[in-house]
């Protein structure tokens, strides 16, 4: 099954079983229904499912309004730049909205253009930033587990939050992890494998390659720990710090482009363990010419990565 | 329905003397928080409170004390909520410029311009959802703030989805300290209505009482429509005074406050008259009452309230 199809698939069942809630957003219901991903939504009980204007201001403190009286809101947005017209409610509504008793739910799903071929202007893998600025709960989605998690939990929950789901993934078949599965009681970070020669842990939209790398280890005689981590702003980090200090080689793989990574938050809490602990990373890195269009992808030398982290045990 | 006029005015004078008696504390810099007066706006904020159904919603702007008075069932919670004090109508959390009180309809303030506008259309389509007997969403904004691309956005959405929204443009001619003519040209918001096929009426007069059956009226046609409307309300916000005289302006420019206290406005004086009076001519809603309610009653009514409340805050 592919990424969309999947995504569409749980939409479509909270969607259809929640009751006062609206799912609204431009095209929704109409043409491709944002490449399939809101495709077939059913309104619940005492529910609507509508197309909008292009009004993304007004969209978004529509969602606020409804959340305020008590009531359910789902805004479909086909990129995640045209939030940036919503801003004003993300950060003033919310912050005046957050300690509000009876509050009703109102989540914002997003598609983030992370493929980069639609230019400078339309290409915006910043999730964090979003997140940052209106202290706003977010969670980037980039397999069939925590696609579950995320959406059976916060799609529909008091409060507000961003649900980002990645374009570069829709159509490629959709990462099902198998076997143990442990998470943090607020399904904030999520472990799919645990090994101790290593900690890999994938931030924003890149699990897909952490899942790669895993793998590449394992060929390679290594066990690791594999962590996704959903969450765009994470509480807690106590199972990942853990890890870390048992197996005292890390990898992070972020393919986010904010200058405020949750990456970023994480390595300064490793190197506040005060432990020896060999770190590599695929990260991203600015440059102007990546504005133009391109494929965006998180690329690394994955081998060297691995023998980064390896190469003083002269073990490979 | 039927409304006695005594009553409208007596709401009138309430809200005229909440004012004054925080403008008092304003000048004694007991706040912390920037309050944004609304003397002169009376009529439009009583008229609004008095059509409210109880499935009716209001959201508000900076400019909000007028109809938190008008909607408070009593004064010590709105002012210990300008204290920042726990016994505030918000807790002491959201102070004057985001001042809301769930519990009598208004559900949501913004100090952000035209920021309200929009979510009240969330606020009216969350009350299509609930089934009751159907209400309308007032929601509240300026001359200033409909300049803001969030005013087209939101006629736009409410008319689209049929939303029952009576939005209240309280036009006083000023943006901070810009005068329209002085920051952008004429908008004729009646043209702007007619545009989204939107029910139009223009408020003129400061007469509460009139106010309320014009409302009144459009509140049915929104519910009965579905549909938004505007209502544009002229105002004069009292208690400014003149600069020093300059070769442009020699008569001084006029000082419009803002914020803060109206310095000019003095409880003392007002009451000293025997009633809360500030501008004797049309552009003062207390005023205006003299034309619907014997001034003896209103001098009466005056006494008490201002009695009344400064108990409540003593």
């Amino acid at each position: 099954m592919t990424y969309v199809s999947h995504l569409n698939a749980l939409l479509k069942d909270v969607v259809g079983r929640s009751s006062r809630l609206v799912a609204y957003g431009q095209n929704v219901v109409t043409g491709s229904c944002l490449s399939g991903l809101t495709r077939g939504l059913i309104a619940g009980p005492d529910s609507l499912v509508f197309n909008t204007p292009n009004a993304e201001n007004a969209l978004v403190g529509l969602g606020f309004g409804v959340m305020l009286r008590g009531h359910s809101a789902i805004y479909f947005m086909k990129q995640q730049d045209f939030l940036l017209l919503g801003f004003d409610h993300l950060v003033n509504t919310w912050n005046v909205a957050r300690g509000r008793e009876n509050l009703g739910s109102f989540s914002v799903v997003t598609i983030v253009v992370d493929s980069g071929y639609e230019g400078p202007q339309s290409c915006l893998n910043n999730f964090s930033d979003f997140c940052s600025m209106a202290h706003l709960p977010g969670y980037a989605i980039t397999n069939a587990h925590d696609a579950g998690e995320v959406i059976g939990r916060h799609l529909v929950a008091p409060g507000c939050r961003i649900i980002g789901v990645s374009q570069r993934l829709f159509s490629t078949e959709i990462i099902a992890p198998e076997g143990a599965v442990a998470m943090d009681p607020a399904g904030d970070v999520i472990r799919y494998a645990e090994g101790p020669d290593a900690t890999i842990v994938a931030f924003n939209f890149s699990f897909p390659e952490a899942w790669s790398l895993h793998r590449l280890m394992g060929e390679r005689g290594r066990r690791a720990s594999l962590f996704s981590v959903p969450a765009v702003l994470p509480v807690r980090w106590d199972a990942l710090l853990a890890d870390v200090r048992r197996s005292g080689r890390l990898l992070v793989l972020d393919d986010g482009k904010s200058e405020n990574r949750t990456s970023d938050r994480f390595l300064l809490e490793v190197l506040r363990l005060g432990v020896p602990v060999r770190i590599a990373e695929a990260r991203r890195h600015f440059s102007p010419n990546d504005l133009a269009p391109n494929p965006d992808r998180l690329t690394a030398d994955w081998e060297s990565l691995i023998d980064a982290v390896f190469a003083l045990d002269g073990l490979d | 329905m039927t409304r006695d006029p005594h009553i409208i005015a007596e709401e009138v004078l309430r809200v005229r003397i909440g004012q004054l008696l925080v403008n008092e504390i304003l000048k004694r810099r007991e706040l912390k928080v920037p309050v944004h007066l609304a003397l002169g706006h009376e009529a439009i904020a009583v008229a609004v409170s008095e059509v409210m159904g109880p499935g009716d919603r209001l959201c508000l702007t900076h400019r909000n004390i007028h109809y938190n008075l008008a909607r408070a069932q009593s004064f010590a919670p709105e002012v210990a909520e300008l204290r920042l004090s726990p016994e505030g109508i918000g807790g002491g959390r959201l102070g004057s410029m985001n001042m809301a009180n769930p519990g009598r309809g208004i559900l949501y303030t913004s100090s952000i311009l035209a920021n309200d506008l929009c979510v009240a259309t969330g606020v009216a389509l969350g009350g299509r959802l609930e089934g009751g007997p159907a209400g309308a969403t007032f929601v509240v904004t300026g001359d200033g703030a409909m300049e803001e691309g969030a005013f087209y956005e939101t006629l736009e959405l409410a008319k689209s989805l049929d939303l029952p929204v009576v939005v209240v443009v309280e036009n006083n001619g000023w943006s901070l300290a810009s005068r329209i003519h002085e920051r952008r040209c004429p908008i004729a918001v009646e043209g702007l209505a007619a545009a989204f096929a939107v029910p139009f009426a223009s408020l003129r007069g400061n007469d509460a009482i009139a106010y309320v059956h014009t409302l009144e009226r459009l509140r049915a046609r929104a519910i009965g429509e579905r549909t938004p409307v505007i209502v544009e309300a002229h105002v004069s916000t009292l208690g400014d005074w003149r600069g020093e005289p300059t070769p442009a302006e020699p008569e001084g420019r006029v000082i419009n406050y803002h914020h803060g206290a109206a310095a000019t406005v003095t409880l003392g004086d007002v009451m000293l008259e025997g009633w809360p009076v500030i501008r004797e001519d049309a552009t003062d809603p207390v005023h205006v009452l003299t034309t619907r309610v014997d001034e003896k009653t209103l001098r009466a009514a005056a006494w008490r309230l201002l009695s009344a409340m400064t108990g409540e805050i003593a």
